[in-house]
């Protein structure tokens, strides 16, 4: 009955009804399409961040982040690979990182001379993506350097040209070639760019003496959502001396750069809830107030106060649930329109990249739960903002409500 | 008992302004009034009917004294018994009707017996064996705000009396009415004091409604002076 009754309260106040439907639909399309925004940049940020090179999942020595260098590589890199049998890993690659002099013809410029297994990595890093001229490295490539952009740049050489590079070998030995430069890639992320270059594995080992050595191990997990536990489970079976660590360690300023964002954008959506947390309040009490009188004669003839309660929250259960409902349904559509067709914000590169964004591209993430999640609270803000109202006129006495002007 | 349906005991009610000077608008009040009665509280304006007609019903505290119904002690009951009490034995008529506006009058009528959760055929019945006592069974699908003032009253006394509670109270029922809508009103309203067996107690200065009741009260400055 009180829901009935409800009903034709709501379909009754026609402007009451719209402004407040508006209100909260809005409220609740913002909420979602917000969030899907916020999650989908994030998501962009990690994919950036982790995949263009870093990766899920590192092992490396206990002591090379802290020390990088040629006493802390992973020595008998063939047993450890053997170690790695986990099924929720995907594919794991080694790298060896090691920095060096690299001379043009006209300059010479330091940079990080890498050895890597082509057909992994593409599997692994968007380093075969990113290529921008020539060809990405073949696994048979001997003395074949692949190249950043900005680097090749600083040493005034293109695909086809020769370089020479002077470092330390793996055992401290001298280690100097003559590369070709095979292919440029760009990644979008400066630093990365102006000072990489990768040749193969098998072609590194030898010219550096590093045969069953390696920096790190990357690891693909199955899931990303799985790489902290899989890190875990890995560093049961290593040896102590080596550690495996998740990009959320190993990327640990990106994970706080993500937390601060999101605690501003939660902030913001906060102050705007708050604000609309009260005009809906507001609104509330001037409409649940119009109607004292009525409220008293319900209760003089024989309505017990939980029976108004309810009638009153019914009629705002109502609407919070239509402006969710058709607010979930629009903030949805637009977060998965947006999800396929990403926005683009152009002439923002170079700071997007401070934040190890490569893209401008900004896809939101399309989740049932997380909209059903907003939609939920949302349904808690609307009709926890008329509680304090209802309850407020519901506690005169009928008296007192009757003759209430 | 039956001589005792509705027992007054010493009831005063004292209003005190947050400022100014406290008015005794009740003082010392004993009466007792029979079932089946047809009484009207009757005296000029202030004398006190409206607040002694809202004590007995529950929707004022006396400051001393108590109300008993069919040897209930009401007084000092706690909200929620109160409005159970006035859904199930109370039946009110106002003199500004206060039907529930978004209600048509039969969903009005049909108010408390739903209440009450009665069934849907129960109240169907009942608010129409009602209404054609009224006379306004043409006017059941009507909102309030499409009704005359008179058919208002009477869908108020309808919904008072649909869920046959043992009292009626009502305020001064005839004020807003002209006089043959008045006397139309007093006419169903004995009749359903005769055909129901309804205590009606009216609160009135109007002689077509003092002269229609089986008894009068007359209380002036808070205190009964007759009856």
């Amino acid at each position: 009955m009180f829901l009935r009754y409800g009903l034709k309260n709501i379909l009754a106040a026609k402007k009451r009804t719209g402004v407040t439907l508006l209100l909260s639909i809005c409220t609740t399309a913002l909420l979602v399409f917000s969030t899907g925004f916020l999650q989908g940049s994030h998501m962009q940020m990690l994919k950036n961040g982790v995949e263009i090179y870093p990766g899920y999942l590192q092992i490396s020595h206990r002591g090379y982040r802290q020390e990088p260098g040629l006493d802390h590589l992973i020595f008998g890199v063939d047993g450890v690979m053997g170690q790695l049998t986990d099924p929720e890993i995907l594919i794991a690659a080694r790298r060896f990182e090691t920095f060096v002099l690299y001379n043009g013809e006209q300059k010479s410029v330091g940079g990080m001379f890498t050895g890597i297994e082509p057909e992994k990595e593409e599997s692994i890093s968007r380093l075969a993506q990113s290529l921008k001229e020539g060809v990405y490295l073949k696994k048979t490539d001997t003395n074949t350097v692949y190249m950043g952009y900005e680097l090749a740049r600083r040493l005034a050489v293109q695909v086809g040209d020769e370089v020479t590079f002077v470092g330390t070998g793996a055992d401290y030995s001298f280690a100097a070639d003559r590369l070709v430069v095979g292919g440029l890639f760009r990644t979008g992320l400066f630093d990365f760019d102006s000072q990489s270059a990768f040749v193969t594995l098998a072609y590194f080992n030898e010219i550096m003496a590093a045969e069953n050595m390696a920096t790190h191990i990357i690891v693909q997990p199955a899931h990303v959502e799985v790489a902290q536990s899989l890190s875990d489970r890995i560093n049961i079976v290593l040896d102590d001396e080596y550690r495996s660590e998740s990009w959320q360690e190993t990327m640990a300023p990106l994970v706080k750069a993500m937390k601060v964002d999101s605690i501003f954008n939660y902030i913001t959506l906060g102050i705007i809830f708050i604000v609309i947390f009260f005009v809906i309040m507001i609104y509330t009490f001037l409409t649940v107030y119009s109607r004292t009188r009525e409220i008293g004669v319900l209760r003089a003839i024989g309505s017990t106060p939980n029976q108004v309660l309810a009638l009153l929250l019914s009629e705002s259960v109502i609407l919070a649930g239509v402006s969710v409902v058709v607010g979930g349904i629009i903030g949805g559509a637009l977060t998965y329109y947006f999800w396929q067709n990403p926005i683009m914000i152009g002439g923002y590169e170079e700071q997007f990249k401070l934040y190890g964004l490569a893209a401008s591209a900004m896809p939101t993430l399309f989740s049932p739960y997380l909209i059903l999640r907003d939609m939920g609270i949302m349904f808690l803000l609307c009709v926890g903002s008329t509680l304090y109202p209802i309850i407020k006129v519901n506690s005169l006495k009928p008296l007192e409500a009757i003759h209430h002007v | 008992m039956m001589n005792d349906f509705v027992r007054i005991e010493k009831i005063s009610k004292i209003f005190t302004p947050a400022k100014g000077v406290a008015v005794a608008a009740l003082q010392d009040i004993d009466l007792t009034i029979a079932q089946h009665d047809l009484v009207v509280l009757n005296g000029p304006s202030g004398s006190g009917k409206t607040t002694l007609l809202n004590i007995i019903g529950g929707l004022d505290e006396p400051t001393q004294g108590q109300v008993s119904l069919a040897g209930q002690r009401l007084t000092g009951m706690g909200e929620k018994e109160w409005s159970e009490t006035r859904r199930d034995h109370i039946g009110f008529v106002f003199q500004a009707y206060n039907l529930l506006p978004v209600l048509s009058a039969r969903e009005n009528i049909e108010y408390i017996m739903r209440l009450q959760n009665r069934t849907s055929a129960e109240c169907a019945a009942r608010s129409l064996e009602v209404a054609r006592k009224l006379g306004i069974e043409a006017v059941l699908d009507a909102l309030p705000h499409e009704l005359s003032g008179g058919q208002q009253q009477r869908v108020a006394v309808a919904r008072a009396v649909a869920s046959k509670p043992r009292l009626i109270l009502a305020d001064e029922p005839t004020a807003n009415l002209d006089s043959k809508n008045g006397n139309d009103l007093m006419e169903m309203m004995q009749r359903l004091n005769e055909d129901e067996g309804v205590t009606i107690i009216f609160s009135s200065h109007d002689p077509m409604v003092i002269n229609t009741a089986k008894r009068s009260i007359v209380l002036h400055d808070g205190r009964v002076v007759e009856g």
